[in-house]
């Protein structure tokens, strides 16, 4: 993020900043992401001060982008529309197994945690409420749209989610990886080490989840 | 530049953004495209390296030349030293991932005394013989500048040259220089004659220090040709001399992560026990359009979102308040803050800073560094109790919500009374505000203890013994222990005392900054990997008594080790200062 708010303030671009003491550029990102997953694309809007083409934007700020860093696409909205974030609705993460020793039966506990996860018809975590000292559960069985083993042809076991995320509520990729691996207690006295990567973004739409896509 | 070795050895450390370079600005050269190859070393970690202006003006300042090139190195913090001892893999600079040994120089900068065991940890790593006469034609030349070259004799056999003072110009000269005496086949040995005569360099191999009955006691000159004394380098011009416009943008949090503007360089303000204040006169000053210029630059081409305008006490510079306002003016609409730092406490600096922070008052910093008028009187620190009342008043009604004050512990003719003054002032603060209707003024208190410093007036003072340091923290702990409305902090008084050793030290504390760093010392600033018991031990191996280094007072007659290094201020002028310092009549200041 500090790395591309500095890229746009080294572009030459209208950027408009929050009004106040402490101007801060108007940037946002669709869904910040959890700590220590990756991601390979993320989506933000830039509010500017006046209207410039889009392919203006793509080449001014691709200019100031170090290498590694690509700027896919830029689209107009109007300034009047909801904030991504609002937008924003579920989060698709893939979980890699990171040295996995028995890789076969790690595919078999997995798929049995798994299963054992989506056949449950409530799935309680704790949550510190607004007051420190309240906590109360919330099911979070239904933020889980799809949970599955994807491991196919690939060796290492792959855990895909597709979870509920935004403004109104989430759960973290990793607190459902903890759940899988408490599900088989006895197997594996050490806890997985998983790398998770952000896939994609879905938005609601008439009461489906859409891909967020460029354009969309 | 990441091989696969390196790949794995980044995986297993923890911060591995401190050592893959690649940064915004940074420059990578082809080696074979130029003469001759130095790399950059700063004996600590990344994040504090990169806050240093001197490295980025150095960068700058020898990469601008077509035929050089300069890259950087870091300390390895203990996981990456770990990992690299293990795969046996070299010590390498940032930009290239080339082997230390695969450049011309390697260049220390030398900010503080506590740094030295990284730069010989730093030697190790590369691969490369840690003392000079072990070094051969096919190692690069180590080279060492920054403020502790004013007195480097405890590091002197590990280094084949130092440069003294401002380096900016003098260094892309010298590196110019060897170029063309390499051309012309020179030795080593050779090579380091023909430097020894340019302006600022001392090759310290030329120089054997002589001692009588267990003291310092002069040196004895090697060679004809070096100079009997070596007078340092410094810019003439602060407009015409090279600043960095386009510094490195680091990807990783540092310790100052803003653009930074240098307005002044030194200081008129002659503190008695500030280094600092002596080895960079002449104060020159950067001009306004040059400074604005330079602000509009930076921002343009490094994104930061704060400017500051740094110098070695801001509140200085003549017309700061016109110039505040004319870089607002050539800033505005970019979202551009500026901070001022190091002011000086008075109620200018105080309006100076409201103009600057506009709203967002939390705390406002000052180093008043004695609470009695005669103290302050002592150290050349000439602010009077009203002015600190008046300016702090001001701050209070201006809306600051805090203060945090610098003091200093030890002092020269210090007694118990000046210290408790401390507490007394923070005490009488506080009801002052309180009668201004202003109940929850926070404080934080920092104590540092006086370490005396080669080149300045108490350069021949000693410091106050550990046991006495040590009891004067307790008095202020137990003091302010009750007082909950003040965040009190000191410092560690061993690693004061050897930053003290080594301010005044001599070439006989080289072997024992090896055996410190044999038995494991390193990052000794750091208090997590500070011991103090490691470095017991090896006094007592090389049997050093360190005492007779921090708590020796010298008799003006006295050889010092560091004579021969001229930083501009003569040594009458020092005497003559240390005089007036004691001079000041003892009774206490008038508002008490
Ligand atoms: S302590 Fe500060 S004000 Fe005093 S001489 Fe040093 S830099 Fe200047």
């Amino acid at each position: 993020m500090r790395l591309l708010q500095r890229a746009l303030r080294r572009s030459t671009l209208p950027l408009a900043y929050s009004q106040g003491y402490n101007p801060r550029l108007r940037l946002n990102l669709a869904l910040p992401l959890p700590l220590g997953v990756t991601a390979n694309r993320e989506y933000g809007e830039l509010y500017l001060s006046e209207k410039i083409d889009p392919a203006q934007l793509i080449s001014s700020l691709s200019a100031q982008l170090p290498a590694g860093l690509e700027l896919l696409g830029v689209f107009e909205v109007s300034a009047e529309s909801s904030s991504l974030a609002a937008l924003v609705a579920a989060a698709c993460y893939r979980a890699k197994l990171v040295d996995a020793k028995e890789k076969s039966l790690a595919v078999v506990q997995i798929e049995r945690a798994v299963s054992k996860l989506m056949a449950a018809e409530e799935l309680l975590m704790p949550r510190s409420g607004k007051k420190k000292k309240q906590i109360s559960d919330i099911n979070i069985r239904p933020y889980i749209f799809e949970l599955r083993l994807d491991s196919g042809l690939r060796a290492v076991p792959e855990v895909v989610m597709l979870l509920k995320a935004g403004s109104d509520g989430g759960v973290s990729p990793f607190y459902l990886l903890q759940l899988l691996d408490a599900c088989e207690p006895d197997c594996g006295s050490e806890a997985r080490q998983w790398s998770v990567e952000r896939e994609s973004l879905y938005l609601i739409s008439n009461g489906a989840l859409i891909p967020l896509t460029e354009g969309a | 530049m990441v091989d696969s070795t390196l790949e794995t050895i980044l995986n297993k450390v923890q911060k591995p953004g401190r050592y893959v370079g690649n940064e915004w600005n940074s420059c990578l050269k082809e080696h074979d495209q130029v003469q001759l190859r130095m790399v950059l070393a700063f004996p600590d970690l990344y994040e504090v390296g990169m806050s240093n202006q001197g490295i980025k003006i150095l960068y700058d300042s020898v990469n601008k030349d077509v035929d050089l090139l300069i890259e950087r190195v870091f300390a390895p913090a203990a996981d990456m030293e770990e990992q690299l001892r293990q795969e046996g893999y070299p010590l390498f600079a940032l930009e290239s991932g080339k082997p230390l040994n695969a450049f011309d120089i390697v260049g220390f900068s030398l900010q503080y005394e506590l740094s030295y065991t990284n730069v010989l940890n730093m030697l190790d790593l590369a691969g490369i013989p840690i003392y000079s006469k072990q070094r051969g034609d096919n190692h690069p030349l180590i080279i060492g500048g920054g403020p502790c070259s004013f007195n480097p004799e405890p590091l002197a056999p590990f280094f084949d040259l130092f440069l003294l003072g401002e380096a900016e110009e003098a260094l892309p000269l010298l590196l110019k220089e060897i170029i063309i005496n390499k051309q012309n086949g020179l030795t080593r040995e050779e090579l380091l004659v023909q430097l020894s005569s340019r302006q600022g360099v001392y090759v310290p191999s030329f120089y054997n220090p002589l001692y009588s009955s267990g003291r310092f006691s002069g040196f004895e000159k090697l060679i004809e040709q070096a100079p009997d004394a070596i007078e340092k380098n410094y810019v003439a011009d602060l407009d015409s001399a090279p600043y960095p416009t386009a510094p490195v943008v680091p990807y990783i949090q540092t310790a100052h992560d803003r653009a930074v503007v240098e307005i002044f360089r030194g200081c008129s303000r002659g503190c008695r026990f500030c280094q600092a204040g002596y080895i960079f006169k002449p104060v020159r000053r950067r001009s306004s359009e040059k400074i604005i210029e330079t602000a509009r630059d930076l921002i343009a081409l490094t994104g930061y979102d704060e400017i500051s305008l740094s110098s070695l006490s801001s509140s200085d510079y003549p017309g700061v308040d016109e110039l505040i306002n004319r870089l607002d003016e050539a800033l505005a609409g970019k979202g551009v803050r500026c901070s001022l730092p190091s002011l000086r406490l008075d109620s200018y600096a105080v309006t100076l800073a409201e103009k600057l922070h506009q709203g967002r008052r939390s705390t406002l910093t000052f180093a008043p560094e004695a609470a009695t008028e005669r103290l302050r009187k002592v150290i050349g620190k000439r602010i009077s109790e009203a002015e600190i009342y008046q300016a702090l008043t001001a701050a209070v009604t201006a809306g600051w919500q805090g203060f945090k004050l610098y003091f200093m512990i030890g002092l020269p003719t210090e007694e118990d009374a000046d210290v408790e003054a401390i507490v007394e002032l923070c005490r009488e603060l506080r009801q002052t505000f309180r009668r201004q209707g202003r109940h929850n003024i926070r404080f934080v208190i920092s104590i540092a203890t006086f370490v005396p410093k080669a080149h300045s007036p108490f350069q021949w003072e000693p410091q106050l013994s550990m046991p006495s340091v040590i009891r004067r923290q307790q008095l202020l702990i137990e003091k302010f222990r009750k007082m909950p409305w003040v965040e009190f902090s000191w410092h560690d008084a061993e690693t004061s005392f050897l930053e003290a050793v080594f301010a005044r030290g001599d070439r006989r504390l080289a072997p024992l900054l090896e055996k410190a760093w044999q038995l494991g010392c390193r990052f000794d600033g750091w208090s997590e990997h500070f011991s103090y018991s490691r470095w017991q031990k090896a006094f007592e191996a090389l049997g050093i008594n360190p005492e007779d280094y921090a708590n020796r007072s010298y008799s003006y007659a006295d050889p010092l080790p560091w004579d021969h290094l001229h930083c501009g201020v003569e040594k009458e002028a020092l005497v003559k200062e240390h005089r007036l310092a004691f001079s000041v009549p003892a009774e206490q200041g008038s508002e008490g």
